[in-house]
Parts: structure tokens; C-alpha cells; sequence
């Protein structure tokens, strides 16, 4: 019986309330059996095969991803995905779904320092950006503790901070729920929680930004402006004052095309420089265990960030002129500070107790402008990644 | 967000969510790619098959080792595509030895499982310019060109061109040509070109030989200014004439301190037919060449037909075609050539190479081993010609990187019944020094 149905209110006679109980019984028997036969349908049947992911195409120059071997990508996991990641009965009392703090015009973030949960309470980080999610490092959440995707698409489901979803009532709610057996049924066979965290990984894999001006530039298609290729140039440039070579040092940290952290083993969570040593926040020393790991947050896609803001995993930065001022003049020592950001001067000769990148503000503005370059309409606006429950409406 | 109660924890299975999603070993291994290779087959005149452009295993640690990942077919051409490059941008080009198709930008992309996967093959506009060898990305008066040799020039008996195009739209910016027959005497000329390499503004090309390899050998390098992308100065780079012809410098390498911060900037050049190695010092400063000088006799060393450069962070590699080796040097001694180890063993035709790190972390050098996919008279093939049959193997051998020691070989003519042409790392350069 569905919660809704449980918070309707009363108002009828005793004598019309036994009618409508009665009624009711019959009624509920009629859905019993209706349910059982239903169930005895589908478990009488082999599952279907599903159909691979029509026309799929994902960018050579992003690199290699992989895809779990129990979890291919299929249209059917597609369209099961989407719909749980915008349902909200994967919360506990129906008023959240991941949609809430994932919204898509702001390429799934939600516009606030951090994540709001269960009843409007602040939880500790911002929210990250979903577009792909197939590249850059293979732990998720700003700390690294979800070791797949399908283990970090449960997580804010059981959290009691933010959606409040025992998954036992989930999956009893998904069987009774009209459309979603037959959904599982023809992606994976059944109603579990194994598979509801299968096709939401799926759906977040299939979110793919790759056609910004910056992948039009990269496939040869336009020009970016004076203002914006020199910002790309100070992007990707480490800097060296020895050969004046002028560098944003952006690249470090954030790979040349899917502008993620690195893949390999830890390399995508780092210090940079936000707190010294005393104001550390633990980071991926919570999941390693590390001292050295103290105060190392995942780094992340900087596609799209024009519209990801509030920036860093508390949200410390309303804008990307802040996060500049941060890295051009703003590091803050500690032990675990990467080295890529604190040999990162241009201005000074191997620096070893650098404060910033030290470029002059048009520098600041071509980097700001190359950013820019990055936000991807047709990702933002996508109908397929978009809410199935307003295309029912329409 | 970490905190849920043992409540929550209760009512969930949230430990079996830990068991699905997650890679495998063998699904760990698949996001490792560097092993896997672009590849330019073309048919064996003798043997049915069709020239292709492939996506190759060569992890010899892999059951995949050989196979073929991806294939697609090259255009209705008598002449195969010959060498690949990928662009800054990460944009694959390659040059083609049939006038029809002397350049051309390769489509690459990525299937739902992540697999690489080869789209399609569009030939370029290059007005006029024929049989493309070498390609490099780099600035003139702050702008970024696609620069690309072609032996062939536009036709002519003493021909030959350096085409400029721009890097984005691939459309033809200018065709640097400079005919001997045209120029005045003793002003710089570009005849055949095919190696490439720069440093600062200025850039150099060899003068090879004739496509039809008969017509005419050069034993010159000519130097560019990229300022203002005329040719500035020839220089000459002929000793030992081993085989009766002019040396036909091939390929060619800007030794600078950009590649190791103690290198004295000099032009290293490999002869084809003296079988030398030269050096060319060069003022950066007064923008002045020096006395070009032999630094490695192939007569005297039991080598021949030197050809390509390559290097990692540490050496440069040379491969020369007979008696199929790779020899090796510390790069920081550049422009000298002191030797870093024994040589590598490989086939006959010893040509390019690709670095890459095998599943179990050991570092290997990859060696194609073909000069020129003709046929052998052995094989009752009329595309024999004598000297150059001998120098293909058809194969690309696996070494070791520190012992040379060979793990593996992939015969393709063997297998797939192809010459192989070329090989370059799937994933962009699996070197860092080619030009």
C-alpha cells in the first residue's frame, strides 16, 4: 500500500466507512491476486536480452573506460536509471530523489555550497557534477569512500542525513509500484538492490558532456577566440619562469580533454592548498586511513563549470573569479600540499614556498574565458537525461 | 553524509551493493590501453587482401596478443596510407603514398564497452601535393600549423614540397616548394622531403629520393625559417656511398634542450643510403648552422639503412633496417651518440616504435620491421626489388625495454596476410621524441 494512500484523510460515515472497507477488501483481494498473478507472469517468463545502447559513441580523445562485466550498458538499464534518478520514492517519505540535488541545467549539481538533505539539513559537501562519470578517477564522492558507481548510487539513499531510504521498503515499493517490475524485468531479470544501483551507475554513465565549444575546437569544427585560446594555452602549461614559459598549471591535475583528475590508482584526489596544516580537513585520509592523505579531496570534472558553482568540495567559492584569486594567490600550506601547485609560480625560480600562480589578471580572464568554453548546451538541455515523469505529463 | 545510524544500517544490504559494479581483474586490465596499437596494413601484392588501417593487442602478456581489435578498410587505392600522427588535439592524421589520397585524418572512437574503434578515413585537400611522409604540429609567428613533407612534391622530376595547413580546418595555408632546376645556384632548395623536425623558427627537412625510386637521390637537408616559411639554407650531408648512391638523408631529429635540458642544440640525421648518422650543430642565437659531421658509420659498424628516431625520457633509440637492430643512447649526450646499452634485436627492416608498460608492469619496446612492403622474389612476387626485399619481415617484435630480450612476434603476413606499414601507440605517442 503506497504512502500516499496512508495520508489520505478520513470523512465519511462509520456505516459508508465499513461499505468502503469492504469495498476496499474486495478491492485489495482482487489487487492481491492481481499482483500474484502478475508476479507468477513474469517469473514464468526468461528475462529478454537487452538491446545494447543504440548509435553509442563516446570521444577517442577521453580515453579508455570500462564497464563492469555485470553491468553493460543497455537501453533498458538506460530507461530504469533515469526514472529511479528522478522518482522520488527512492526517498524515505517520497520528497527527494537524486534529481534533487543533481538537477540537470546546472550539469547535475544544485547550485548550493553544499548538498542539502532530509529536511533542508546541510550536509558536509557540495554536490558533485555527474557528466562523466566514465573518465577521471574510479572512486566517487569527494573523499573516495564509494568504490564503484553502483556502490555510490546507493549511498544517499541509506543515509539517514539525506534521502532516509531503507532499501528493503524501496524494492517492496518498486514491485507494487505499476510500471517498474516490467522495467526490471527487461533490464535485469528482477526488483533488487543490486539492481537499483545498477541502473542508476548506468544512467550516470551514459551522461556524457562532450559537445562544448572546447570538444567543437577539439574535433576541428570552430576557433576558439584570442581571449579563449590564450586561456586554453595557460590551462594546459605548467610554468617555468627559466624558459618564460607563462602557465596556469591547470592541467596538472586536471587531464587535457575530459579535464578530470587522473585515473590511475589515487592520482585524482589532492591537496590544493585550500586550508593550512591546522584547518585540514581529513579528506581521503577518512577512506585510506593516511595521514599523508589528509586534506586530499577528488579532484573533479571541470566540464561545465561555468554552471557548477558554488566550487570546492565545501562550496568555499561562490564564482570562478574566487577560485582564480585562490589558486593565483591564495595557496595555503600544509604537508600534503600537492607539489604540482606549490611549484607552480610564474614568477618565481624554483619556488619552494609558493602562495600562487602569480598571473596578471588578463591571464586570470583568458583562463575564466577558456572555462567557459567548457559548458555544454546540448548536455544541459539533453530531453533523454531529462525527467521521464514531465515527459508523462506532457 | 558518513553518518548513518546502525538503524540504517540495519535495514539495508548495502554490503551486497559492494559486490556489483565492481572491475574485475581481466576488466581492470581493459582500461590499460597502451598497449594497444594503430596499425597501417596494406596487401601483399601476391597475397589477396585489402589495405587497412587496425587496432592491435601487443601485450604479449594478454590472450589478445596479435588479434586485431578494430579494422576498417582504406579507399579504392593502388597505394596504402603510410605513416600515422595524432595532433595536439589528439586528432589522427596519416599520410598516404597513392596520390589520391596523400593525406588524411582518421576517425577514432570509443564503442559502449569502451573498446577503441576506427570510423572511418576521410582524404584531405592538399593541392596537388603527393605521396605524404612526416608530419608535425608546430608555430609560426604565434600560429600553430600542420606541417607535412611530400616526396612526391607536385610531380615534377626534382620535386618535392613542404605543405602548411591549418590545424583545424586542414585546409592548405601555402606548398613551401623550392626546385633546384628553378632556384639560382647555390640558393636553397627542397627536393624530396620526408624527415621533419624544429626548434625555435627554424625547421628542417631532408631530401630523400624520388618516390619511383629511381629518378633521382638527394643527400641534402634544407633549412625553413618559419618566420616567414621560406627555405633559408641547404646543407649537404654525403660521405660513404656504400651502395653507389647519394646518401638520401630520411629522417631527421632537432636535438634541442627541450628534450633534455643539457642537449647542445644540433640536427641529428639518419642517411638511408650512406648509412650514417650526421650531426649538424646549430647557434641558437646566431641562428647558424656548423660543419655537418658523421657520428655513426653504418660500413664501419656492420649497419645499414638507418632510419627513424625515438626517444623516452631517458634514451634515444635508432632503428636501422639491416641487419634489423635498435640501437641506443643517452639522450642527455646528445647531439653525440654514446652508446646506453646493447643493441635491440629485431627483424629485418627495423623501422618505428612504440613504449608502453605490459599488464604485469614490465616495460617494453615494440618494433615494426618492414623498410617498404614490396614483395619478395622468393614469393614469386613482381614487386621485387632487389635490396629493399630483403629488408621486410613483415612482423612487429616485443622486447623488453632494459634487456632487449625478445618476448614476442606478431607475423602479419603470416597471420592477417598484410605487410604492416607503421605502427604508432593507440592513445597518442608512445614516445616523445620523434621529431
Amino acid at each position: 500500500m503506497s504512502k500516499g494512500f496512508l495520508a489520505q484523510g478520513s470523512f465519511t460515515t462509520t456505516e459508508k466507512r465499513q461499505n468502503i472497507k469492504m469495498k476496499l477488501g474486495i478491492a485489495g483481494l482482487c489487487l492481491a491476486i492481481f499482483i500474484a498473478l502478475l508476479s507468477a507472469f513474469w517469473i514464468s517468463r526468461s528475462p529478454p536480452v537487452p538491446t545494447a545502447i543504440a548509435d553509442f559513441k563516446a570521444p577517442f580523445v577521453f580515453g579508455r573506460f570500462s564497464i563492469p562485466e555485470d553491468n553493460p550498458l543497455t537501453e533498458e538499464a538506460f530507461q530504469l536509471g533515469r526514472r529511479l534518478f528522478y522518482d522520488p520514492m527512492l526517498s524515505g517519505d517520497n520528497s527527494m530523489s537524486c534529481a534533487t540535488c543533481h538537477q540537470q541545467e546546472r550539469a547535475f549539481t544544485d547550485g548550493q555550497p553544499v548538498a542539502l538533505g532530509h529536511g533542508g539539513k546541510e550536509l558536509a559537501f557540495n554536490s558533485m557534477s555527474l557528466a562523466n562519470l566514465l573518465w577521471g578517477p574510479r572512486r566517487f564522492f569527494w573523499d573516495g569512500r564509494s568504490p564503484t558507481l553502483e556502490h555510490q548510487a546507493l549511498q544517499p539513499l541509506i543515509n539517514p542525513d539525506e534521502m532516509q531510504q531503507p532499501l528493503d521498503e524501496l524494492v517492496r515499493e518498486l514491485k507494487s509500484a505499476p510500471e517498474y517490475p516490467e522495467m526490471f524485468w527487461k533490464a535485469y531479470g528482477e526488483v533488487s538492490e543490486e539492481n537499483v544501483a545498477r541502473a542508476l551507475a548506468t544512467f550516470m554513465r551514459m551522461l556524457i558532456s562532450a559537445n562544448s565549444k572546447y570538444d567543437r575546437y577539439l574535433r576541428g569544427e570552430l576557433r576558439l577566440s584570442p581571449q579563449e585560446e590564450h586561456g586554453r594555452k595557460l590551462f594546459m602549461a605548467h610554468p617555468d619562469v627559466k624558459v618564460s614559459l607563462r602557465g596556469g598549471n591547470c592541467i596538472d591535475c586536471h587531464s587535457q580533454f575530459v579535464t578530470a583528475g587522473f585515473s590511475d590508482g589515487w592520482d585524482g584526489f589532492i591537496n590544493n592548498g585550500l586550508d593550512a596544516e591546522q584547518n585540514l580537513g581529513r579528506g581521503l585520509e577518512a577512506v585510506t586511513g593516511d595521514i599523508l592523505d589528509r586534506g586530499k579531496f577528488k579532484t573533479p570534472t571541470l566540464r561545465n563549470i561555468a554552471v557548477t558553482g558554488p566550487y570546492m568540495h565545501d562550496g568555499r567559492f561562490a564564482t570562478l573569479s574566487e577560485v582564480l584569486t585562490h589558486y593565483n594567490s591564495g595557496i595555503q600550506f600544509s604537508d600534503t600540499l600537492s607539489p604540482l601547485i606549490l611549484e607552480a609560480d610564474n614568477t618565481v625560480v624554483d619556488p619552494i614556498a609558493a602562495h600562487g600562480l602569480g598571473l596578471a589578471p588578463k591571464e586570470v580572464d583568458a583562463i575564466i574565458a577558456f572555462l567557459h568554453t567548457l559548458t555544454d548546451e546540448a548536455f544541459l538541455t539533453e530531453p533523454k537525461f531529462s525527467s521521464p515523469f514531465e515527459e508523462e505529463t506532457q | 553524509m558518513f553518518d548513518f545510524s546502525l538503524k540504517f544500517a540495519a535495514l539495508t544490504a548495502s554490503n551486497t551493493a559492494l559486490i556489483v559494479g565492481v572491475l574485475t581483474a581481466s576488466s581492470q586490465a581493459q582500461v590499460r590501453e597502451e598497449s594497444r596499437a594503430m596499425v597501417l596494413l596494406r596487401s601483399l601484392p601476391t597475397l589477396s587482401a585489402s589495405h587497412s588501417v587496425a587496432i592491435v593487442e601487443l601485450d604479449p602478456e594478454s590472450e589478445d596478443f596479435g588479434k586485431i581489435i578494430s579494422e576498417v578498410e582504406q579507399p579504392e587505392l593502388e597505394h596504402p596510407l603510410h605513416h600515422l600522427y595524432y595532433s595536439p588535439n589528439g586528432r589522427l592524421y596519416s599520410t598516404g603514398l597513392d596520390p589520391k589520397c596523400s593525406l588524411a585524418e582518421i576517425g577514432l572512437a570509443r564503442d559502449s564497452t569502451g573498446a577503441p574503434e576506427v570510423t572511418g578515413i576521410q582524404c584531405l585537400d592538399t593541392a596537388g601535393q603527393m605521396v605524404g611522409e612526416d608530419i608535425m604540429w608546430t608555430r609560426s609567428n604565434g600560429t600553430e600549423y600542420m606541417f607535412v613533407t611530400f616526396m612526391g612534391g607536385l610531380g615534377q622530376a626534382d620535386g618535392g614540397t613542404v605543405g602548411v595547413f591549418d590545424a583545424q580546418t586542414n585546409e592548405v595555408i601555402k606548398v613551401i616548394e623550392a626546385r633546384k632546376s628553378e632556384v639560382g645556384e647555390n640558393a636553397p632548395y627542397i627536393l624530396y622531403p620526408h624527415g621533419i623536425s624544429a626548434f625555435d623558427d627554424r625547421m628542417v627537412v631532408t631530401s630523400t629520393v624520388h618516390p619511383d625510386l629511381a629518378t633521382g637521390v638527394g643527400n641534402t637537408v634544407t633549412i625553413i625559417d618559419l618566420n616567414t616559411l621560406e627555405p633559408v639554407q641547404t646543407i649537404e650531408v654525403q660521405g660513404e656511398m656504400p651502395v653507389g648512391f647519394p646518401s638520401s638523408p630520411v629522417e631527421v631529429l632537432f636535438a634541442r634542450p627541450s628534450i633534455h635540458e643539457d642537449i647542445e642544440p644540433a640536427v641529428l640525421v639518419n642517411t638511408m643510403f650512406g648509412f650514417e648518422t650526421w650531426s649538424i650543430p646549430y647557434d641558437a642565437e646566431a641562428k647558424t648552422f656548423g660543419p655537418a659531421e658523421v657520428v655513426y658509420s653504418g660500413v664501419q659498424n656492420g649497419t645499414a639503412v638507418p632510419l627513424e628516431f625515438y626517444g623516452n625520457d631517458t634514451e634515444l633509440f635508432i632503428s636501422h633496417a639491416l641487419p634489423g637492430v635498435v640501437k641506443r643512447y643517452d639522450l642527455s649526450k646528445l647531439p653525440k651518440l654514446v652508446s646506453s646499452g646493447p643493441d635491440i634485436v629485431a627483424d629485418a627492416g627495423a623501422h618505428h616504435m612504440i613504449f608502453f608498460t605490459t599488464k604485469s608492469g614490465r616495460e617494453v619496446i615494440a618494433i615494426q620491421n618492414n623498410l617498404l612492403n614490396l614483395g619478395d622474389a622468393k614469393a614469386n612476387d613482381p614487386t621485387d626489388v632487389d635490396f629493399i626485399a630483403g629488408l621486410n619481415a613483415h612482423t612487429i617484435t616485443v622486447h623488453d625495454l632494459a634487456t632487449g630480450e625478445r618476448l614476442a612476434t606478431v607475423n602479419f603476413r603470416e597471420r592477417y596476410k598484410k605487410g604492416v606499414d607503421n605502427v604508432e601507440g593507440l592513445f597518442g605517442a608512445g614516445f616523445v621524441h620523434h621529431h
